[in-house]
């Protein structure tokens, strides 16, 4: 196609015009309101002695779960959209104890990694871990929260005492009133336990006669079937899986594990939330400038290079 | 990403910045004419081409560092305030589970729902963070071990949110008390003095020191310089922390009065607020709030600020004339065809 020179200049007039206008828009354009989807979540760290085991891959090393969590957790908070809130918690014993109530992720970045970052197994009131009562306690505690977040419980599963899976500690909420994620951390393989003493400094390991290997409950049953003798190996530590599948079932959440991707996790979490909407003002600059830009650069580009543009 | 000092919100744009060099390297606007020589020379004229030229590219330039969105990162500035930085060193024991200001023993024993003294102490301390926009929070956590949880920080969301999160929940069954006072002090460490410190411990018993902690305890505080105001949530209406020609043998060596004698006794600026009821409580902060107006520095945070109106406006002007010239010659050319 060959334009004639009175039609280039004829366009070129046209388009300079549109743009005119167009840039003036960006400037002037009111803002629109749009609602975005914004979700609240509660963190929940898991702060027992399992989770100094060194078996949680990070950047290609191997780190503790501990600080795998932290750090995904911190990952996480950069991949959640502003507007968000995401709030704190530590589990250790049998209870979920909640730090920091949901705050805006954004504005709030450096103090909620302030805080993470002061997470350590030391602040441990406890010597136990029950994670399934202390999922129990994190929701019943997210129900006084308003608005109710969704709760992002990051474990590796290891029950101390144990508990036998026919004997569940009793859940009494219904399942899937409150939403959540079990993100499970650690490895395949059963490792040695670090054991924290007094000051939550590591003093070598649990060693197979300092922890309980059944059920207390269950050794006191008279149903024989549960007191098979079992391998007594409750003083290793892997990620339970099937384990916080089960709990995970049992209260309607959802169970990722070892996630690798920060976003990966952020998306599980919108899915499962009751996102709410908030208007954000939203400015439509980008648009009029760009569709300007793309016009004038139509004026410029160098057709000259394919046709011949001589008349 | 940040470049040239300024946050750039969509980098990637900035590639496209090249193609501001476009105008320079085509020929779409010329008019062939048959032979070059018949052209007269006319400076006015190559003055006007090369106008022309540097306004496209400027407008061009200006459109995509527009779309780059340039913005003057977050500032941290100084300014002279009034008020105080205030490490809050609330109890999160089990007996703050319990009902506040309660009259008779029977209900004393009853739980306490949302009148529980942990309850209580949010409400308070909610308002009372308000009320003070200049004041720098700190939230220690106190348990069997202590930990700074929250350095000092103006973010208030930030400390409602950790107030509100402390009374979530039962209480912890075990606190250790001078290792949360210990803790506190150390929030300090390494700050700049700016001004008035407080630790404001708030809790409705005391604990007994060990005279390691004591030492330590009185050498940090007048070190940090730091003052002491302890709200003291009463579970017996007429115990006071001063002891009186009425007491009860019951509260004469009770923990609290250990306490409050030592704090006397370091040197350091110190006040007891015994709150027996609400009334008492809220007189207490208020109190504190009159006391805490002295001049201070204060870090303020002034929010990023968005760049790109300048940019647009520089497009706005180089494509007003480009128009205004393109419109020109469309008349001239039109005029010479007809």
């Amino acid at each position: 196609m060959r334009l004639s020179y009175q039609k280039r200049i004829t366009l070129t007039a046209i388009i300079m015009t549109v743009a005119l206008i167009l840039v003036m828009a960006a400037l002037w354009m009111p803002h629109i309101k749009r609602d975005v989807k914004i979700m609240d979540a509660l963190f929940v760290i898991d702060i027992t002695d399992s989770m100094n085991v060194e078996d949680a891959t990070l950047n290609g090393d191997k780190v503790s779960r501990l600080t795998w969590a932290k750090e995904f957790t911190r990952r996480a908070f950069l991949d959640m959209p502003c507007g968000a809130h995401a709030g704190l918690a530590i589990f250790s014993e049998a209870r979920s104890l909640i730090l920091m109530n949901p705050v805006e992720v954004c504005a709030s970045y450096h103090d909620l990694t302030q805080m993470l970052n002061k997470f350590d197994p030391h602040m441990a009131w406890a010597r136990s871990s029950e994670v399934s009562k202390a999922v129990y306690t994190a929701i019943r505690q997210a129900k006084e929260i308003e608005p109710e977040p969704t709760i992002v419980f990051v474990t590796d599963g290891h029950e101390s005492p144990p508990i036998n899976e026919s004997l569940f500690p009793r859940f009494d909420g219904k399942p899937g009133e409150i939403h959540g994620v079990i993100v499970g951390v650690g490895g395949e393989d059963l490792l040695p336990i670090p054991k924290t003493n007094e000051e939550g400094e590591i003093e070598g390991f649990w060693d197979v006669n300092d922890v309980m290997h059944q059920d207390v409950y269950a050794s006191l049953r008279a149903d024989t079937n549960m007191n098979v003798p079992q391998a007594r190996t409750e003083h290793l530590s892997s990620q339970k899986k099937s384990h916080l599948r089960t709990l995970a079932d049992r209260v309607g959440f959802e169970f990722v594990s070892s996630p690798t991707k920060p976003g990966k996790l952020v998306d599980v979490i919108s899915k499962v939330s009751e996102t709410r909407p908030q208007t954000i003002d939203y400015d439509l600059y980008a648009w009029f400038a760009g569709i300007a830009l793309a016009l004038i650069l139509l004026v410029y580009l160098p057709y000259g290079w394919f046709i011949r543009t001589d008349d | 990403m940040n470049l040239f000092g300024l946050e750039w919100f969509n980098p990637g744009f900035l590639l496209l910045l090249p193609l501001a060099l476009l105008p320079w390297f085509n020929h779409n606007l010329d008019k062939t004419v048959a032979w070059v020589n018949l052209v007269p020379v006319d400076p006015l004229s190559r003055f006007f081409n090369i106008g022309l030229k540097v306004l496209s590219t400027l407008v061009i330039a200006a459109l995509v560092l527009a779309l780059a969105g340039p913005s003057q990162p977050e500032q941290k500035v100084e300014r002279i305030g009034e008020g105080a930085e205030i490490v809050l060193l609330l109890d999160r024991s089990r007996s703050m589970d319990d009902p506040f200001a309660v009259k008779h023993q029977a209900a004393a024993v009853s739980v306490g729902g949302d009148n529980s003294k942990r309850n209580v102490a949010r409400d308070y301390l909610t308002e009372f963070v308000r009320n003070r926009p200049d004041d720098r929070f700190g939230f220690v956590f106190f348990s069997t071990k202590s930990v700074n949880l929250l350095p000092l920080t103006y973010d208030k969301e930030v400390v409602l949110a950790t107030i509100n999160a402390n009374s979530l929940g039962k209480g912890l069954s075990d606190t250790n008390m001078a290792e949360a006072l210990l803790s506190s002090a150390e929030m300090f460490e390494g700050q700049a003095y700016r001004g008035s410190r407080i630790v404001l411990l708030v809790s409705d018993g005391g604990q007994l020191l060990s005279e390691e902690a004591k030492e330590q305890i009185s050498r940090l505080y007048k070190e940090m310089n730091l003052s002491i105001y302890w709200i003291y949530l009463k579970s017996n209406q007429a115990m006071t922390l001063e002891e009186s020609d009425e007491d009860s043998l019951l509260w004469v060596d009770i923990p609290e009065r250990k306490l409050h004698n030592f704090f006397k006794s370091i040197g350091v600026p110190y006040r007891a607020f015994e709150a027996g009821s609400l009334e008492a409580f809220a007189e207490a902060l208020a109190e504190i709030d009159r006391q805490h107006y002295q001049t201070l520095i204060v870090e303020e945070t002034l929010p990023h600020e968005p760049k790109t109106d300048a940019l647009l406006w520089l497009a706005l002007l180089a494509v007003l004339l480009l128009a205004a010239s393109h419109l020109y010659t469309f008349w001239g050319v039109r005029k010479a065809h007809e």
